[in-house]
């Protein structure tokens, strides 16, 4: 850990180190930088994330919310700091990766179904590919799941003949298919009509009182403070604030947060 | 007006003056083009009806038929052409049975309509099926029309099982199409067979076409992915090879195969013969420009598709081969076969490197004694103008129908 840093308790961001749901560490990410040419998209991010942890990461657009995740599984890479999955640190090594990849889920904002497959083979794709299961087998377990996201009935159809709230229980689902020890949701209701949105996050809802380890950007602050262990507000590439859902949004103590509380509720 | 009486759309059907006015005179200008150019189609049409029906001597292309399909073709050993046709058969039938069963099954699965009307089946296959009535009406002999009709009912039979084709034996269906068309061409050239330098007319000009498109769009496919690896040196190698070849008029790079090309190769390695070297240019040729077409396709696949397929752990290779080359591809169908019909169009060059190709022969075939200068060169470019026309006209037909049914274009 560097020296010079404040994250001991007693700061705003010191509950960040501090993983919740087991109390085993999952994820742990040290120091996170990430440029985008001279932009600075992380400006040293350090975040621990429990077992069976539900962590909501909420801010203003552009503060580095998605990058941060997003950085988890390697669509991007980070230039300085150090993430590790689950005791796999992520390296440049491409087996480190797929390794990761192999046990990390992810949703994303506009669903990325595959629209030449029908919804079943989008599910089915990746245990047979990557983990090598029989097709029937994959079948199977892939019914299991939509019939838990509730959509069984679309198996056989194309994505773009379902609606987006299914579309995006059934990427979910797709995500699931792969058994992985952790779920990344990158604004998952971002892109739906109101009326889905619902849909969708109590799908997430489930998955996290089933022990999920999840961590959620989303601007939906009702889930956050329902179904989050801890919420992490982020700005400008850094995080500012991390604590219990009723504390931060009865009491927060931070300046930006407090403004952008005030703009979201 | 209640609502329950309107259970179907309300009928759309107009009377026929109605219909003339709204499209043919709905404007003074639209009504001026029509007074002018229905004439002027009118007129063409019964002029080229009436050549072909009553004017045309076409004797010139009874006497020469086999000469326009085969060229030199020894006449003895044409039954190795009836043999590898019936291979032909069974092959494409194959795969065209599958093609079109999975085109259609996907089109049921995703709600797209289906339903062929029986006009759309004359307009696709139709002209074909002219064609090759007319140049049975030129045979001599009833033997053609017997192997014919054996070789149709084949290729019908042959497409009705692909359609019935069990998942384990699809998947080795490509496989079995290309030992097919191997096998086919052997069956000519190979057990004393004639060699290719003898082939001539519709048999060349085949050779030539299907020859370049079963090498050349894999390969193109792989310089497309070339272009956009993650290492420099795949990527200028690919980048150039299609720039060269996309910048260089395919005469000079016949040329270069004809006359160039031998005194580069070593002394005492064997000079491929001129019809080798021809397919070889085609196919460099060709696979520059599908590389160009695929490049366009994998563009049009978001990054949103990679990602997914990334975030689930499937390797790069595989992201590929899954995932983005099949939307991609599927994109370009329509760019694919404009390829395709313009590779077979393009054979026609091989006339100038003095090879007897269905074009050739056309011209040649006039200077015969019982032809020579009487004109007959409008008869023969005439027949093998319909020729052309009606294989890529099918081929595009063909296409189209596949692009509907894999909602090439909707989303």
């Amino acid at each position: 850990m560097d020296e010079g840093r404040t994250t001991d308790a007693t700061s705003l961001t010191g509950k960040a180190l501090q993983a919740g749901g087991t109390g085993e560490v999952m994820i742990e990410i040290t120091n996170v930088e990430k440029w985008y040419g001279d932009f600075q998209a992380l400006t040293g991010v350090d975040l621990v994330v429990g077992r069976q942890e539900t962590v909501v990461v909420a801010g203003p657009s552009g503060s580095g919310k998605s990058t941060l995740i997003r950085c988890i599984n390697r669509l991007e890479q980070h230039d300085r700091g150090r993430i590790i999955v689950d005791g796999t640190e992520l390296s440049d090594d491409l087996k480190d990766i797929q390794e990761i990849r192999r046990e990390t889920g992810m949703v994303f904002q506009s669903f990325n179904l595959f629209p030449h497959l029908t919804i079943l083979e989008n599910i089915t794709l990746a245990p047979r590919h990557v983990r090598r299961k029989a097709r029937k087998e994959a079948e199977e377990s892939a019914m299991q799941l939509l019939e838990r996201v509730r959509i069984p009935e679309q198996a056989h159809k194309f994505p773009g003949q379902l609606s987006g709230g299914q579309q995006q229980r059934a990427a979910i689902a797709r995500s699931l298919a792969m058994e992985p020890k952790v779920m990344l949701f990158d604004e998952p209701t971002s892109a739906l009509d109101p009326e889905m949105i619902k849909e969708v996050l109590d799908t997430m809802e489930e998955l996290a009182e089933s022990g999920m380890t999840m961590i959620c950007v989303t601007h939906e602050m009702g889930f956050a403070r329902h179904v989050a262990d801890r919420v992490v507000f982020m700005s400008d590439g850094a995080i500012v604030e991390v604590d219990d859902p009723e504390s931060i949004f009865a009491n927060p103590k931070e300046e930006r947060t407090k403004l952008f509380l005030s703009q979201v509720l | 007006m209640s609502a329950e009486t309107h259970v179907r759309p309300p009928s759309q059907r107009i009377d026929p003056a109605r219909w003339v006015k709204d499209n043919l005179f709905a404007t003074p200008l639209n009504a001026l083009l029509t007074l002018v150019f229905a004439p002027l189609m009118a007129t063409v049409t019964w002029r080229f009806g009436r050549f072909l029906a009553v004017d045309a001597r076409w004797e010139i292309v009874e006497t020469n038929l086999t000469l326009y399909v085969v060229g030199a073709f020894p006449r003895d050993q044409l039954w190795r052409l009836w043999l590898s046709l019936a291979i032909l058969a069974v092959v494409f039938g194959l795969v065209g049975g599958l093609v079109g069963a999975t085109a259609r099954e996907a089109a049921i699965a995703a709600g797209r309509d289906t339903a062929t009307t029986r006009w759309d089946r004359v307009a696709r296959l139709g002209p074909p099926a002219l064609l090759l009535l007319s140049l049975l009406g030129f045979a001599r002999t009833f033997t053609p029309f017997v192997l014919t009709a054996g070789i149709v009912a084949l290729g019908i039979a042959t497409s009705l099982l692909g359609r019935r084709l069990p998942g384990a034996i699809r998947r080795s269906v490509p496989l079995i199409a290309i030992v097919g068309v191997v096998v086919s061409l052997y069956a000519i050239s190979s057990f004393a067979g004639v060699p290719r330098d003898e082939w001539g007319g519709l048999l060349i000009t085949l050779y030539y076409t299907i020859g370049a498109l079963v090498i050349s769009y894999p390969l193109g496919i792989l310089f497309a992915l070339g272009r956009r690896s993650s290492l420099p040196m795949v990527r200028w190698v690919c980048s150039a090879y299609v720039e060269f070849f996309r910048g260089s008029p395919l005469i000079t790079l016949l040329f270069t195969g004809w006359l160039v090309l031998p005194f580069f190769l070593p002394a005492d390695f064997p000079t491929p013969t001129l019809v080798t070297r021809a397919l070889i240019i085609f196919i460099l040729f060709t696979s520059a420009y599908v590389a160009e077409i695929v490049r366009g396709g994998l563009q049009a696949v978001g990054r949103g598709q990679w990602e997914a397929a990334q975030a689930l752990g499937l390797s790069p290779w595989k992201q590929t081969r899954l995932i983005v080359l099949p939307q991609a591809l599927r994109a370009v169908i329509p760019g694919l076969v404009g390829q395709a019909i313009s590779l077979f169009k393009d054979t026609t060059l091989v006339l100038i490197i003095g090879q007897q190709d269905l074009l050739a022969i056309a011209q040649n075939v006039t200077k015969q004694d019982a032809f020579l200068g009487q004109g007959y060169i409008i008869e023969s470019l005439v027949f093998v103008g319909i020729v052309y026309w009606v294989a890529s006209y099918w081929l595009s037909k063909e296409s189209q129908r596949l692009e509907v049914r894999l909602g090439v274009g909707q989303r």
